[in-house]
C-alpha cells in the first residue's frame, strides 16, 4: 500500500501584519490594512496600509513575520491594492523598496494613476516638512510603480498558472476595487473599503454571485447605521450659505480627485437655485488635472456624471470661476477649493494664513488629515499654530511663524463606507460560505455576527490584529482513471464525466505521510489482512521432522530473507507462518497450513507456489 | 441638462426649504422598519422589528454630533451606533424601558405575553430575553399596553382592556395591583402620572383615572360624543411632582380631531382642534399623540400620513375650530431614491426628554429621522419684541 492520502486541505487567512486600531482627533477613525491570504498553496498579501496613527517604525506593517521565513518575493504570489487610501497602500514602497518584493502587485488603473500622487505628498509631508528619516524616497515610489500591474474590472486575470484575481467595482472612491482571488476551486473574496449606496459621483459596489469559500470584509462601520448623503450634503450648503450670507468667506482644501467635483455639483446647483452672487472659486491646474483623471476613468463614476460628461464639459460651471492668488485679499464673501487638502503646503495653505484670523471665515475640511500637518492641527481644536525652525522647502512658511486661529472649523466626512445594512447587502450578493470581518472590535459585533450566521448559515469570524483564522475547504482533486476502470463505470450505467471537460484545472498539493500518521489524522483504526493457504504434501516422515524439512529447504532457496523455526515447531518466513499438521489416518499425507499479512503477499505466493512443488527428497532431516 | 420631473421638483424644493426649518436633521434607513423608539437613555433609543415572523431589537446610540453643542463642527460622529442588539421570534408592538434598569419589556400586539429583556452592558452587545410573564387575565388577544412606574420596585402596568389593567412585579412576576371593573373597553394608551396614579384611554376616547395604592377607585371621563371611532391619548405630566398637580391629556381621533383637558376636570375640555390633516391611510394603528416634554403647548400628531405635525395649542379655543400646524415634518415621504406620499405612513414619533425641539420619528419604509426643528413663529415673535 501506498502511504500517499489526501487530506481536506484547509485555506488560511493571517492578519497578523494588519492591524486595526483608532485614535480620535475630530472623529476620525483610521487604521490600517494589510491582510495575508493563504489559498491553495499560494501566498496572497491584500493592501499594504500605513497607520496614520504613528510617527515611528509602527506606522509600517511588521513584515518580519515573513521575512524570518525568507525573502518576501519568494512567500508572496501577488499584493493587491483596494483603492488609493493610504491606509491601504501607504506602506507600499516601504514593502517593496525597502523590506525587498520583486514580485506583481496588482491595483485599478485609476488606482495606479492616484496612488503616486498621495504617496509623494505624504513623503513631502514626512520627510521635507517634519524631517523624519528611514522613509522611501520620490525614486522609490517610481520604482515600486513601476512593479505595479494595472486591473480592469471584470477581467480575469492570471497571475501564475493556478492562481487568478478578478476585480469588481466597490464604490467608494475613484477605482477601489473588491478583488476575488481564485486557486482551482477555492476562492476568496476582498472587499477593501466599499459603499453599497450610489452618490453624487460613484456607484454601488457590486459583485457576481461567486459563492467564495471566505469573503473578507471591511467592518470598521460594520455596527453603526450611516446617516444618509442627503444630511451631509444639507449641512455643508447650509454652512456654506450662513457664511456667505454673514459676508465671511469659505475655504474648502480639497484633494484634486476625491470629492471636490461632488462638491462644486452640489455648490452650482445650489447657487442658480438661490440665485447667490457670491463668487465661487477652484484653484487653477486643480480642474486641469480633474478634467483628465475623469476623461480617463469615466467609466468609474456614476451614470448621472458619464451622462452629464457626455453633454458638457463637467467643470464648466456657470458659477465656479478659475481662481487667481490675487483674489484672497478681495473683499466681500467668496468659495475657494484649493489643493493640497491636508493644508500642508501651496496654495490652500496660503489662503488659510490670510483669512484664519478672521471669525467671520471659515474652512471646512471634508476629509482625513495626516498627522503633522496644519489641517490634522486645526481639526484638533489648536487655535494658536506655529511652526519651528526647521529646514523647509515650503516658502510660505517662515521662521517663528505663528498664527491664531479664529476662522470656524468644520469637519465633514464624505467618505462612503459600508454599514451593517450595507455588508448584509453584500453577503446576499456574494453568498459567501464564510465571513470573515476585519477592522472591527470583536466584542461590540458579537450581534452582527450572530445576525450573519443566523440569516445565512454560514461562519463568521472576526479575528482580531496578528491572529490567524483557518477555514476548511473541500477542493476537488483532478485523478487520472484507467481506461479499464472508466469502461467497468460505463458498464454500470449512470452519468459520466465528459472526458474533454476537465471538472478541475488545478492540481492538488498531496502530502505523503505514514500510514499511522493517516490512520491518525483521518480517525481510522487500523485493520490485518491475512490470507491463508492450505498446501497438501506427500512426506513420510514424522510432522516435526517435516518442519524441520521445509525449515531447511526454505533455508537454502530464499537467501538473505528472515526464516525461524519457532519452538512450537512453526516455521516462519518473515511474516508468513507455515504449520504442519496430518491425520492419524493418513501420517505421510502433510496438511501445510501457510498464512501471511497483504503486506507480504509476493512471498506469500512465491512459497505457496514453491511448497506445492514438493519437498526434495535427498533433504537430510537433521 | 435632463428632464426635471415634478417629483424632482417637488423633493428639491424641501431639500432647500430643509435648510432653513431643521437646525440638524439626520436620516437613517433601518433594515426593518419599526413602530416603536424607546428612550433607554439620554443619548440610546430602543427600535424593534414589526414583522409576522423574525425580528431584531436595536438599542441606538443617537449621533454624537447632535449633542456637541460647544464645538460641534468639529464632530464628524453623525451615524447611529447599534451598541446592542437581539433576536426574536414574534413582532414588536410596544416596548416600554422599565426606569432605573436596563430592562425593557414588549408585547407582540396579539398575545397576552409579556417579554423582558436585558439590553445588557460595556461587556457584551447582545440583548438577551430574561423571561416571560404570562398575564392571566388578559381576555382578548388585541395586543397590551404598557407603562412603568418612574419610582419604586420595578413592575410593569399593563392591560389589554380596561377590565384587565394590572400592576406586576418584574422580577417575581407577582400581581401588585388589579383593577377592580368589568369595563371590557379595549385599551389604546396608558400612562402614569405619579408613582401611583395613572390614566387609561379606551379607543373609544372615555379616559379613566386609576391608582394603584386603591384596586377600587376608578374614574371616568367619556369622549363625550365627538367625532372619530379610534382614540388614543398623549400626557404631559411633570413627573418630578409626587403627585399629579396639572398634567394636560391630549386625545386624538382618527377623524383628526384634537381635544385637550386638565387632569383636574378631565369632563370639559381646556381647549381643541380639528387637525389639518389628509389621511392617507384607513387603518389607525399608527395613531400617536404626544405633548413636547421642554416645551410649552407644544404637541405632536403623526400616523395619518408620511408627516409628523407639531401644532402649539396654545393659540386654541374651547370651541372646535380647524388650526395649522406651526411645523410639519415631510422628510419620510421624501426618500432618497423617490418622492413618495402614499406608502411611507409614520408609525411613531418621541421627543427628546430634555432637549426642547428634538424629535425622533420613524415610517413604514424603514426610515427613521432625528430632527432638530426651528420653530419659526417663536423666532418671528421674538425678533418683533
Amino acid at each position: 500500500p501506498t502511504g500517499l492520502y489526501a487530506v481536506p486541505r484547509s485555506m488560511h487567512v493571517s492578519l497578523s501584519i494588519s492591524s486595526s486600531c483608532s485614535f480620535s482627533g475630530a472623529g476620525q477613525d483610521v487604521g490600517r490594512s494589510c491582510i495575508l491570504v493563504s489559498i491553495g498553496g499560494k501566498n496572497i498579501m491584500l493592501d499594504c496600509g500605513m497607520h496614520m496613527g504613528y510617527n515611528d517604525d509602527r506606522r509600517f506593517p511588521d513584515f518580519s513575520y515573513i521575512t524570518q521565513q525568507g525573502r518576501l518575493t519568494e512567500f508572496l504570489d501577488c499584493v493587491i491594492i483596494s483603492h488609493f487610501h493610504l491606509d491601504h497602500c501607504g506602506a507600499l514602497p516601504y514593502m517593496s523598496e525597502m523590506v525587498g518584493y520583486d514580485g506583481p502587485i496588482y491595483m485599478t488603473h485609476p488606482t495606479k494613476a492616484i496612488c503616486p500622487i498621495l504617496l509623494e505628498d505624504f513623503r513631502k509631508i514626512t520627510v521635507d516638512k517634519k524631517g523624519e528619516t528611514n522613509f522611501f524616497t520620490s525614486q522609490m515610489i517610481k520604482d515600486c510603480m513601476k512593479k505595479v500591474i494595472p486591473l480592469n474590472l471584470h477581467q480575469t486575470v492570471q497571475v501564475d498558472d493556478e492562481l487568478e484575481i478578478k476585480a469588481y467595482y466597490a464604490g467608494h472612491v475613484l477605482g477601489a476595487a473588491m478583488v476575488q482571488i481564485k486557486v482551482g476551486s477555492e476562492s476568496v473574496v476582498y472587499t477593501g473599503d466599499y459603499n453599497m449606496t450610489p452618490d453624487r459621483h460613484l456607484g454601488a459596489a457590486w459583485i457576481d454571485k461567486c459563492r467564495p469559500d471566505i469573503l473578507i470584509s471591511e467592518s470598521t462601520y460594520a455596527t453603526t447605521i450611516r446617516d444618509s448623503k442627503r444630511c451631509r450634503e444639507r449641512d455643508f450648503l447650509k454652512k456654506v450659505h450662513e457664511t456667505v450670507e454673514r459676508g465671511g468667506k469659505v475655504l474648502i482644501p480639497v484633494f484634486a480627485l476625491g470629492r471636490a467635483q461632488e462638491l462644486c455639483i452640489l455648490l452650482e446647483t445650489f447657487w442658480e437655485r438661490m440665485n447667490m452672487k457670491a463668487p465661487i472659486y477652484f484653484s487653477t491646474g486643480l480642474t486641469e488635472k480633474a478634467n483628465h483623471y475623469y476623461k480617463l476613468f469615466i467609466t468609474w463614476t456614476n451614470q448621472k456624471i458619464r451622462k452629464t460628461f457626455v453633454q458638457r464639459n463637467m467643470f464648466e460651471f456657470k458659477h465656479i470661476k478659475a481662481f487667481d492668488r490675487s483674489y484672497i485679499d478681495n473683499p466681500g464673501p467668496m468659495v475657494v477649493f484649493a489643493t493640497p487638502g491636508m493644508l500642508h503646503a501651496g496654495l490652500s495653505l496660503q489662503i488659510f494664513r490670510k483669512w484664519a484670523g478672521n471669525e467671520k471665515n471659515m474652512i471646512i475640511m471634508p476629509g482625513y488629515c495626516v498627522q503633522g500637518t496644519i489641517g490634522h492641527k486645526i481639526l484638533n481644536g489648536q487655535k494658536k499654530l506655529e511652526l519651528e525652525n526647521r529646514q523647509t522647502v515650503i516658502p510660505e512658511y517662515e521662521p517663528g511663524w505663528s498664527l491664531e486661529v479664529k476662522l470656524q472649523v468644520e469637519y465633514m466626512s464624505f467618505s462612503a463606507h459600508a454599514d451593517a445594512k450595507g455588508i448584509m447587502q453584500l453577503i446576499r450578493m456574494a453568498e459567501p460560505r464564510n465571513m470573515l470581518l476585519v477592522h472591527g472590535e470583536a466584542k461590540k459585533m458579537e450581534f452582527l455576527k450572530d445576525k450573519i450566521e443566523q440569516e445565512f448559515s454560514i461562519n463568521c469570524f472576526m479575528p482580531a490584529n496578528g491572529e490567524t483564522s483557518t477555514v476548511a475547504t473541500n477542493p476537488s482533486v483532478p485523478v487520472d482513471i484507467s481506461l479499464n476502470l472508466l469502461k467497468r463505470e460505463m458498464a454500470l450505467g449512470g452519468p459520466l464525466p465528459d472526458p474533454k471537460k476537465p471538472r478541475t484545472i488545478w492540481r492538488a498539493s498531496l502530502r505523503l505521510v505514514s500510514p499511522e500518521q493517516a490512520l491518525k489524522e483521518l480517525g481510522l483504526s487500523e485493520h490485518q489482512l491475512r490470507f491463508t493457504c492450505r498446501v497438501q504434501l506427500q512426506d513420510a516422515h514424522s510432522d516435526s521432522d517435516t518442519h524441520i524439512r521445509i525449515y531447511t529447504h526454505l533455508k537454502s532457496v530464499l537467501k538473505g530473507y528472515t526464516i525461524q523455526h519457532l519452538p512450537d515447531g512453526t516455521v516462519m518466513v518473515e511474516s508468513i507462518v507455515i504449520k504442519v499438521s496430518s491425520s492419524p489416518e493418513e501420517p505421510n499425507t502433510k496438511v501445510l497450513l501457510l498464512s501471511w499479512s497483504y503486506q507480504d503477499e509476493d512471498l506469500g505466493s512465491f512459497l505457496s507456489t514453491l511448497l506445492k512443488k514438493g519437498l526434495p527428497a535427498a533433504l537430510s532431516s537433521m | 441638462m435632463y428632464e426635471i420631473s415634478s417629483d424632482e421638483n417637488e423633493f428639491e424644493d424641501w431639500f432647500i426649504e430643509s435648510l432653513k426649518i431643521y437646525s440638524n436633521i439626520h436620516e437613517y434607513q433601518l433594515e426593518h422598519p419599526t413602530r416603536v423608539i424607546e428612550w433607554t437613555g439620554e443619548k440610546n433609543v430602543c427600535v424593534a422589528g414589526y414583522n409576522l415572523s423574525k425580528n431584531e431589537i436595536l438599542e441606538l446610540l443617537l449621533p454624537l454630533k447632535l449633542f456637541a453643542d460647544d464645538n460641534q463642527g468639529l464632530c464628524a460622529e453623525r451615524d447611529f451606533k447599534v451598541v446592542h442588539g437581539g433576536f426574536t421570534d414574534g413582532s414588536i408592538h410596544c416596548l416600554k424601558h422599565i426606569p432605573g434598569t436596563r430592562c425593557v419589556v414588549t408585547n407582540d400586539g396579539s398575545s397576552s405575553k409579556l417579554q423582558v429583556w436585558d439590553v445588557g452592558g460595556d461587556d457584551c452587545d447582545v440583548i438577551k430575553k430574561t423571561g416571560d410573564i404570562h398575564l392571566k387575565t388578559a381576555s382578548l388577544d388585541k395586543g397590551v399596553k404598557i407603562d412603568s412606574p418612574l419610582t419604586g420596585n420595578a413592575s410593569v402596568l399593563h392591560g389589554s382592556q380596561v377590565n384587565d389593567i394590572q400592576l406586576t412585579e418584574l422580577t417575581s412576576g407577582t400581581p401588585l395591583y388589579t383593577l377592580g371593573t368589568d369595563i371590557p373597553d379595549v385599551l389604546s394608551s396608558l400612562r402614569f402620572v405619579s408613582g401611583s396614579v395613572f390614566l387609561a384611554c379606551s379607543v373609544n376616547g372615555d379616559v379613566y383615572v386609576g391608582d394603584t395604592r386603591s384596586p377600587s377607585y376608578l374614574q371616568k371621563s367619556p369622549a363625550g360624543g365627538r367625532e372619530g371611532n379610534h382614540w388614543c391619548m398623549g400626557v404631559r405630566a411633570d413627573s418630578s411632582l409626587p403627585e399629579p398637580s396639572s398634567c394636560s391629556v391630549a386625545r386624538l381621533s382618527s377623524s383628526c380631531q384634537a381635544v385637550v383637558s386638565d387632569l383636574r376636570n378631565l369632563k370639559s375640555p381646556v381647549c381643541q382642534a380639528q387637525l389639518n390633516v389628509q389621511r392617507k391611510t384607513t387603518s389607525d394603528e399608527f395613531l400617536i399623540v404626544t405633548w413636547a416634554p421642554a416645551l410649552d403647548n407644544c404637541l405632536a400628531v403623526s400616523g395619518f400620513d408620511g408627516m409628523v405635525q407639531i401644532y402649539n395649542t396654545a393659540s386654541w379655543r374651547p370651541e372646535l375650530m380647524e388650526f395649522q400646524p406651526i411645523f410639519i415634518h415631510r422628510g419620510h415621504m421624501m426618500s432618497d431614491a423617490h418622492f413618495d406620499t402614499s406608502s411611507s405612513v409614520v408609525t411613531t414619533h418621541v421627543w427628546h426628554p430634555s432637549r426642547p425641539w428634538t424629535v425622533l420619528s420613524a415610517a413604514g419604509d424603514g426610515s427613521v429621522h432625528v430632527w432638530d426643528w426651528v420653530d419659526n413663529t417663536t423666532a418671528s415673535s421674538k425678533s418683533l419684541a
